[in-house]
């Protein structure tokens, strides 16, 4: 037997601090459990074994379906006791021991008489556990004693009552929906927490009807609700009230407004808090809204208690997203937070610093955050990094002292996931700042001479391998990629040597001294890096000119498609035949929906590798048309489009198409995929009729000779239009072929076949696809430095709109052009904005526009179009394409 | 929903835990997070001074009681703010059973009682009662003296 509990003196427990249940086993507890079937119950001995069993169950001990049905029957014995305390425990026990459907029926009874008791706390305790062990036969007749007790006088048993109606809704909803006559009652109790239970339940009971909830809100916003919680839980279901009446009155008041305004001077703070962000959260919410929540959450900074500040902090955070300059009031006690003890929150204020802050502050502010970046952890320091990343893609002049910072931070310790965010950033910095390019590949080469990591090291040094030669000074880098030769292992020396014949290739003043390094490497002691140094050696030649198969090779991608080349390996079975890699298809298969999405993403992968990004897309395009002869003399593509599906999803026939843009011919390339195992289809042609595209003529069409099952083929049409002209049209499809049955067991096509047709959805060639999608890093720049001569100036009514926001993203896919400096995004409710356009005409003209939208009275929108561009024709052309849009 | 109530004592062994909604393969995950959590940050903390951080739409409010670290992690409705409330009502219970804050020996020793206490503030997720002296009472069958 195990010892029992001995009750120790207050005093002596510092000095004696050993664990009442030192040594306890299941064993010997379940043989102590035995007290509970004594004739003279010993309440207080009872109360220990029970104090052991939920130790037990609480260390995670599991009891045998056994040994629960033996303590579960031993147990209820104990409602024979009329000790309280005794009683309390049996509750809890029989609640944590959760016995099975047919044990139930043991206690039911003992409970069903508790529940009737006229002492209150056994009325309470015993719905309570009753609703936890119950089921739907059961509740049915326990039902009627549940509804007295929803509006008992005691408000514990209410309270009971009720929440066991919110837990019992999830399984038994069409019983608890019975009550809400008492639920309402409830509401009104004097009891605060009874009030804050009904309201929850009522809420639930009618979340459904969506009349009801308002009527609810109504009628209590109006009211005295007494309890803080249940306030809180008003203010929730008002601003979905509000979400979902979605309309702002006559008068630009939104319903309910001044109610969540007045809950901001309760005296509850959670209330205060739950006010101000409901109005925060306010869809398309105002300024003049915003500005007494922000107040109130700007007191809650300075606030002693932490789970205040972290609360206003992130609240203002969010605020910051969307309207950073509501927010730039708090930026002192802001700054006061970033020494806060807590880091969630220094962090919270430092990033929401970096998204309210100006230009003036970055440099103040990045001194303040030098400090605190050593003492957070990693994950908060990705944070922080990706905040500045963003701040100095906003502000570009500032890119010395944020580069600075992200370098220093770079040289720092850090885990893995750390130092990629801080490299990720950077290679987008370089990308995407000119000016920056220099610094950045210098800070990159200086991590990569103490770098731990291999993964980052090769991502960094075939960066370097694209970016390094294309700069001013290519011979700077060559020491650090040739020192990785000596000092790395052999993944590293081996993209170093890769690195290193790129810039042999690409700048001719260094190829003889890159030859002496390479010759070097001739002699590593790794396989993989001798070859590819031989390898490198032997494609550059001597000292003849490189030629293009040579660059190719080395700069191109793979114009595989990896997927395909995947497959093929993995069809591919060990014989004497060796892997050719021409024989895997090229065809690109009809690619899924999220990664044709994403061209119009921002590239944030940073170091990707290079074949998955869409540039490269569009590298094997060209590649791809070029190989083809007919198509030899068209030149070079200026745009491939996106692919635009031409069937529904899941259909027999899977057909997308890329309009190719030449100088005088169009090429339609249609990728289509057999999705039907049964079937094999051959000499695929699609009929173009374009009768609605006047101004192209069909020139050449080359047909697919066969399309087996799930195996992607193009077919690609070429028509011929005036030249550099932003000639549009629109063609209908039809796509004719001949159908053979496939026989399922041994996959062999029958002879013969039959004529068949799929009649494809309807293609638009249109203006935007003239033009390149080419950002500028400074727009104003760009736009001075452009002849005033060429700008063409004009005024257009769009006519009645949904909002600002819906014409401006109009006018830019009319475009088709690259929104400069986040001005795409309209701020909500604004009656004005100016959107910033550039891109690339066909011809290779650079454009600028300067869109300036205004709302007009009650929906329509005017529009000021303003055009420079290097050809004053493609200025006038641009105008033409919106007059006519 | 209140995701989880858990109790550690300084070497971060779990003394109590009460998981709401968590599927059980995930609550080993749940307790060597709170744990690492609290090794991380609760040392040097006050009594009772609050801590907090979030993880995805999940918010946890933690602290120190004594020997005893406690944890409280919400979701939904109850965000960081409800759960000081909740973590509030837990503290000033256990301070109300054990006297002051409790040593572990001391914890353990009123188990029983602050299972009691637990069990009247966090009802299957919800929380349920806010006030010491009602607590108190109603963990002996008492009714709450307002009535």
């Amino acid at each position: 037997m195990a010892q029992p509990l001995i009750k120790k003196d207050d005093d002596r427990d510092d000095e004696d601090n050993y664990s009442p249940f030192l040594g306890i086993e299941k064993g010997a507890v379940l043989q102590e459990a035995r007290v509970f079937n004594d004739p003279q119950l010993d309440a207080r001995r009872c109360s220990q074994v029970i104090t052991k069993l939920l130790y037990l169950l609480n260390q995670g001990e599991t009891f045998t379906k056994v040994e629960a049905t033996e303590v579960f029957f031993s147990v209820t014995k104990l409602f024979q006791s009329r000790d309280l305390g005794l009683r309390r425990m049996v509750y809890l026990i029989i609640k944590e021991l959760s016995p099975s459907a047919d044990e139930v029926i043991i206690v039911t009874s003992s409970l069903m008489k508790d529940m009737n008791s006229k002492t209150d706390m056994y009325r309470a305790n015993a719905i309570r556990v009753l609703c936890r062990i119950t089921d739907g036969t059961l509740l049915t007749q326990i039902e009627r004693y549940l509804k007295q007790a929803i509006v008992d006088k005691n408000p514990v048993v209410a309270s009971a009552a009720l929440v066991s109606g919110i837990h019992l809704l999830q399984t038994n909803p069409e019983i608890v929906k019975r009550w809400s006559n008492e639920v309402q009652e409830a509401v009104q109790s004097r009891a605060a927490l009874v009030q804050f239970h009904a309201l929850a339940l009522l809420h639930q009971i009618r979340q459904n009807d969506r009349l009801a909830v308002s009527k609810l809100v109504t009628s209590l916003t109006r009211g005295s609700v007494r309890s803080p919680l249940a306030q809180c839980l008003l203010i929730r279901y008002t601003s979905q009230v509000i979400r979902e009446s979605g309309n702002i009155t006559q008068s630009g008041e939104r319903p309910f407004y001044d109610f969540l305004e007045s809950c901001l001077r309760h005296k509850s703070e959670m209330v205060i808090f739950e006010a101000a962000k409901a109005i925060t959260d306010l869809n398309g919410v105002t300024s003049r809204e915003l500005t007494p929540a922000i107040t109130v959450l700007q007191l809650f900074l300075s606030s002693s208690k932490p789970v205040l500040r972290f609360a206003a902090v992130r609240t203002l955070n969010k605020v910051a997203m969307t309207h950073p300059m509501a927010v730039t009031n708090c930026n002192i006690d802001m700054e006061s937070l970033i020494s806060d003890q807590n880091r969630s929150i220094a962090t919270l204020a430092i990033t929401t610093l970096l998204k309210t802050g100006n230009e003036s502050s970055v440099d103040r502010l990045m001194k303040q955050i030098t400090n605190f970046m050593s003492d957070i952890a990693d994950e908060f320091k990705i944070v922080v990094v990706e905040a500045i990343r963003s701040l100095c893609l906003k502000f570009p002049l500032k890119y010395r002292s944020l580069m600075n910072f992200l370098s220093n931070i770079l040289r720092e310790e850090g885990g893995f996931d750390y130092k990629k965010a801080i490299v990720d950033s950077i290679v987008i910095l370089i990308r995407d700042i000119p000016d920056a390019k220099e610094s950045g590949l210098l800070h990159l080469c200086e991590f990569i001479e103490d770098c731990e990591f291999t993964y980052l090291s090769t991502q960094i040094l075939h960066f370097l391998g694209i970016e390094g030669p294309k700069t001013l000074d290519p011979s700077k880098y060559i020491r650090y990629i040739y020192n990785r030769v000596h000092l790395e292992n052999a993944t590293v020396r081996a993209s170093a040597v890769s690195t290193l014949a790129k810039f042999g290739a690409s700048v001719d003043g260094l190829k003889p001294r890159i030859f002496v390094l390479l010759r070097r490497c001739l002699f590593d002691s790794d396989d993989e890096v001798r070859d590819r140094a031989t390898l490198y050696l032997n494609t550059l030649g001597g000292d003849t000119e490189i030629d293009n198969d040579a660059k190719d090779f080395l700069f191109g991608s793979l114009d595989i498609p990896l997927v395909n080349l995947e497959t093929s390996l993995k069809k591919y079975e060990p014989s004497e035949e060796a892997f050719d890699i021409n024989l895997v298809p090229k065809e690109v298969k009809s690619q899924p929906l999220a990664e044709k999405k994403a061209p119009g993403k921002k590239p944030t992968g940073g170091l990707g590798a290079p074949p998955s990004g869409p540039p490269s897309t569009v590298d094997s395009y060209e590649k791809q048309l070029l190989s083809i002869p007919e198509f030899a003399n068209f030149g070079k593509p200026f745009k491939s489009s996106a692919p635009v599906e031409l069937t529904e999803a899941e259909t027999e026939y899977a057909v997308n198409v890329v309009k190719h843009i030449f100088d005088t011919h169009v090429v339609f390339q249609y990728n289509c995929t057999n999705t039907i195992p049964e079937q094999l289809l051959e000499d695929v042609i699609v009929v173009v009729d374009a009768s609605e595209a006047e101004e192209f003529s069909q020139v050449i069409s080359k047909p697919l000779r066969s399309l087996p099952y799930d195996s992607p083929g193009q077919i690609f049409v070429a028509f011929e239009k005036p030249e550099g002209l932003p000639t549009s049209g629109k063609f209908s499809n039809i796509l004719r072929f001949i159908v053979k049955e496939v026989d399922p067991t041994s996959g062999e096509a029958e002879d013969d076949g039959v004529e068949d047709e799929y009649q494809l959805e309807d293609l638009e060639v249109v203006a935007a696809d003239y033009i390149l999608k080419v950002g500028v890093s400074n727009f104003r720049n760009a736009w001075e430095s452009m002849d005033p001569d060429s700008e063409r100036v004009d005024e257009y009514g769009l006519g009645p709109r949904e909002g600002l926001s819906e014409a401006v993203n109009t006018v830019i896919t009319l475009l088709g052009m690259q929104p400069c400096e986040g001005t795409e995004v309209v701020p909500p409710n604004s009656r004005s904005h100016t959107c910033l356009l550039s891109g690339v005409f066909i011809g290779g003209v650079k454009v600028l526009v300067r869109l300036s939208f205004g709302l007009d009275g009650a929906k329509d929108v005017a529009m000021k179009l303003a055009v420079r561009s290097d050809d004053v024709t493609v200025s006038d052309a641009i105008h033409e394409i919106v007059a006519s849009g | 929903m209140i995701l989880a109530v858990l109790f550690a004592n300084a070497e971060g062994n779990i003394l109590i835990e009460r998981f709401h909604g968590v599927p059980a393969e995930e609550r080993l995950h749940w307790r060597s997070f709170l744990v690492k959590l609290g090794a991380d940050n609760l040392r040097g903390v006050k009594n009772e001074e609050l801590l907090v951080a979030c993880h995805k739409s999940v918010y946890i409010v933690y602290t120190v009681l004594g020997d005893v670290s406690i944890y409280v992690v919400g979701k939904d409705a109850y965000d960081e703010l409800a759960l000081s409330e909740v973590i509030f009502t837990i503290t000033s219970a256990v301070k109300d059973v054990c006297g002051k804050p409790p040593t572990e020996r001391r914890f353990l020793d009123k188990y029983g009682r602050i299972c009691l206490c637990l069990d009247e503030i966090v009802w299957k997720g919800y929380l349920e009662n806010t006030e010491k002296d009602r607590i108190k009472r109603l963990i002996r069958l008492k009714p709450p003296t307002e009535f």
